[in-house]
């Protein structure tokens, strides 16, 4: 009897609970897996938006289209596309991680608290802006008699020289990554404090107890202990980099020309909307789902990994 | 008395370095108040002068007024406002009802369900905006506010974060209130809503920050000026043949504020929600 009563509760809270995750579950039925299965869908088609002619049906061939060779030529083409968002994501994610852990350490190992907290809430700050707010900003100081060249000359000692930061094909790129260089710092650098700070400090005395010197530390115990951060940290600033789309919009919008910034994102944008080819902007949609795909599972296999750190 | 430290010439390097940063990451944002407050002269003149010789307000007239003179900037500012604060609320409200329904409950599914959720993470919105674009059409929600909040009513980092808040509430209480009669959505409501404060504050900022911050998927939906967002309006500045630096600096500004001010007075939350993808491993 008391156990058949307390079956009746259990299944009536199982009951509850379903309920609760019901709306949620419906939620991303609709709103995120019918659109992935759509956007593979769609691909195989020529489809175009406010056209009445039924989709065609081309199998492969908006891939093929892509990954042609023969149009690599053309600047604007989806193959040049994956360049500049490469370009785009080593170019970044690299210096961000390199400079951010660089600076964690430094933070880590000021006695001073006040200084620590000013240090953190200076780096953040710039993150707190939105994306557009950020690339107005610095496309006045790349402006030809913006700051970026009074600085630059400052720093060259070169009077008088512009550095095209807008209108030369590289320093575009080194434009659109130097704003989100500036952006991202400061959350970088927040994630791999808090990653330092995970490391016990006895492991340290015992370090010093035995003789370690700092650069020793440093290569043999915080570096090695720190990696799952770093790894982590690393892919999460290239999945970050690979959906970069406002900056690149931005400059474009401002008069920069589009071939070294069309990045996925935005040549799936203009490929789908402004030009209507959604067959076509779906199977890119799939290439960056791919590529951001393997990237994800690569960082769950070595979150996993790390997971068995023993301190 | 103090300890005289010996000089340390590595330690001045490292200052120096530290502080070059602080230069870096802050003057930019100098830059755009001091120059929301000058003219396009002032703002691009070389070399630059920092402090603006006459406090000049009226790049905030022009930008509240807009390029068409028509205020649409105001309607946007609401438009972002409603957009954002709703997305923040319905976050944290499916948030934490599914969060809790997948700490709490048993039932059968709930692991596949949790890993189905989990998945949803790996679907990046730059992949489905063409889909959903095109539901938005079907569906003819284009321009209205519907259409800009439906995709992202609720986040499955959302959901990830209040199941693991959630898991360590002990699950006794939520008996206790069981035995005193209280119903399930009470208990949600009254018992654990209440005990989730720091999860609820970090992911209603972050969901804020999202909205306050998109311009993808307002550029996608919004094609109608009065149903803009902020992001747009700025963006129709640097669109100007002739731009208006100082009213698009003063728009910059009026836009940050919100942002600056939960900054300043939630600051831990802030950089406690970038240090929270930490807790994953923990």
């Amino acid at each position: 009897m008391g156990t058949k009563q307390y079956k009746g509760i259990e299944r009536k809270q199982a009951r509850w609970g379903f309920a609760f995750v019901v709306p949620s579950l419906v939620f991303f039925s609709v709103f995120n897996f019918y659109p992935i299965l759509n956007a593979f869908y769609t691909s195989f088609y020529d489809r175009r938006a406010l056209s009445k002619l039924k989709p065609k049906f081309v199998g492969f061939g908006n891939y093929v289209r892509l990954f042609d060779p023969a149009r690599a030529a053309n600047p604007l083409s989806f193959y040049n596309s994956l360049k500049a968002t490469l370009t785009f994501t080593l170019g970044t994610f690299i210096p961000l991680l390199i400079v951010s852990l660089l600076l964690a350490i430094l933070i880590s190992n000021l006695k001073s608290q006040k200084a620590k907290r000013f240090l953190q809430i200076s780096y953040y700050t710039p993150a707190i802006l939105s994306s557009v707010v950020a690339a107005t900003i610095w496309m006045l100081i790349f402006d030809p008699r913006g700051l970026g060249n009074q600085w630059m000359n400052l720093i060259l000692n070169t009077p008088g020289v512009d550095h095209k930061w807008k209108t030369d094909p590289v320093m575009l790129q080194v434009s659109t990554m130097l704003v989100y260089f500036w952006k991202y710092i400061g959350y970088f650098v927040i994630l791999f404090i808090t990653g330092l700070a995970t490391i016990p400090q006895t492991i340290y005395e015992a370090a010093t107890i035995d003789g370690a010197n700092k650069s020793q530390t440093f290569w043999r115990i915080t570096l090695p202990l720190l990696k799952p951060t770093v790894v982590l940290v690393s892919i999460m600033a290239m999945l970050q980099c690979l959906k970069t789309f406002s900056t690149q919009y931005m400059f474009y919008t401002n008069g920069s020309t589009r071939a070294p910034i069309n990045v996925i994102t935005f040549n799936i944008y203009i490929t789908g909307i402004q030009d209507q080819y959604l067959g076509r902007a779906s199977a890119m949609s799939v290439v960056l789902f791919v590529l951001m795909l393997v990237l994800t599972l690569f960082q769950f296999r070595t979150t996993k990994s790390g997971e068995n750190i023993d301190y | 008395m103090q300890i005289r430290r010996t000089f340390n010439p590595i330690n001045l390097l490292i200052y120096a370095l530290l502080l070059v940063m602080v230069f870096f990451t802050l003057t930019p944002i100098v830059f755009m108040v001091t120059a929301s407050m000058m003219t396009k002269n002032q703002i691009l003149r070389m070399p630059f002068n920092w402090i603006p010789e006459s406090l000049n307000w009226i790049n905030f007239k022009r930008a509240i007024v807009g390029l068409d003179e028509n205020y649409i900037f105001l309607r946007n500012i609401v438009n972002s406002l409603i957009v954002s604060v709703t997305v923040a609320i319905t976050t944290v409200l499916l948030g934490s009802l599914t969060g809790y329904g997948l700490a709490k409950f048993r039932f059968r599914g709930r692991n596949v369900i949790f890993i189905m959720i989990m998945a949803t993470m790996m679907i990046p919105f730059e992949a489905i905006m063409i889909p959903l674009y095109m539901v938005v059409m079907k569906l003819r929600i284009q321009n209205t506010y519907v259409g800009l909040i439906l995709p992202f009513l609720v986040s499955a980092f959302g959901i990830f974060q209040m199941r693991q808040y959630l898991s360590t509430f002990p699950t006794e209480f939520l008996d206790a209130a069981r035995v005193d009669g209280m119903s399930e959505p009470g208990i949600y409501w009254q018992i654990v809503l209440p005990n989730a404060i720091p999860v609820i504050a970090t992911l209603s900022i972050l969901a804020f920050r999202s909205q306050w911050d998109n311009l993808l998927w307002p550029l996608l939906v919004s094609q109608k000026d009065k149903m803009k967002t902020i992001p747009q309006y700025i963006t129709s500045f640097a669109a100007e043949r002739n731009t208006d630096e100082g009213a698009m600096m003063a728009a910059a500004l009026i836009a940050s504020i919100p942002m600056f001010v939960l900054f300043m007075s939630l600051t831990k939350y802030f950089i406690g929600g970038s240090a929270v993808y930490e807790s994953r491993k923990g």
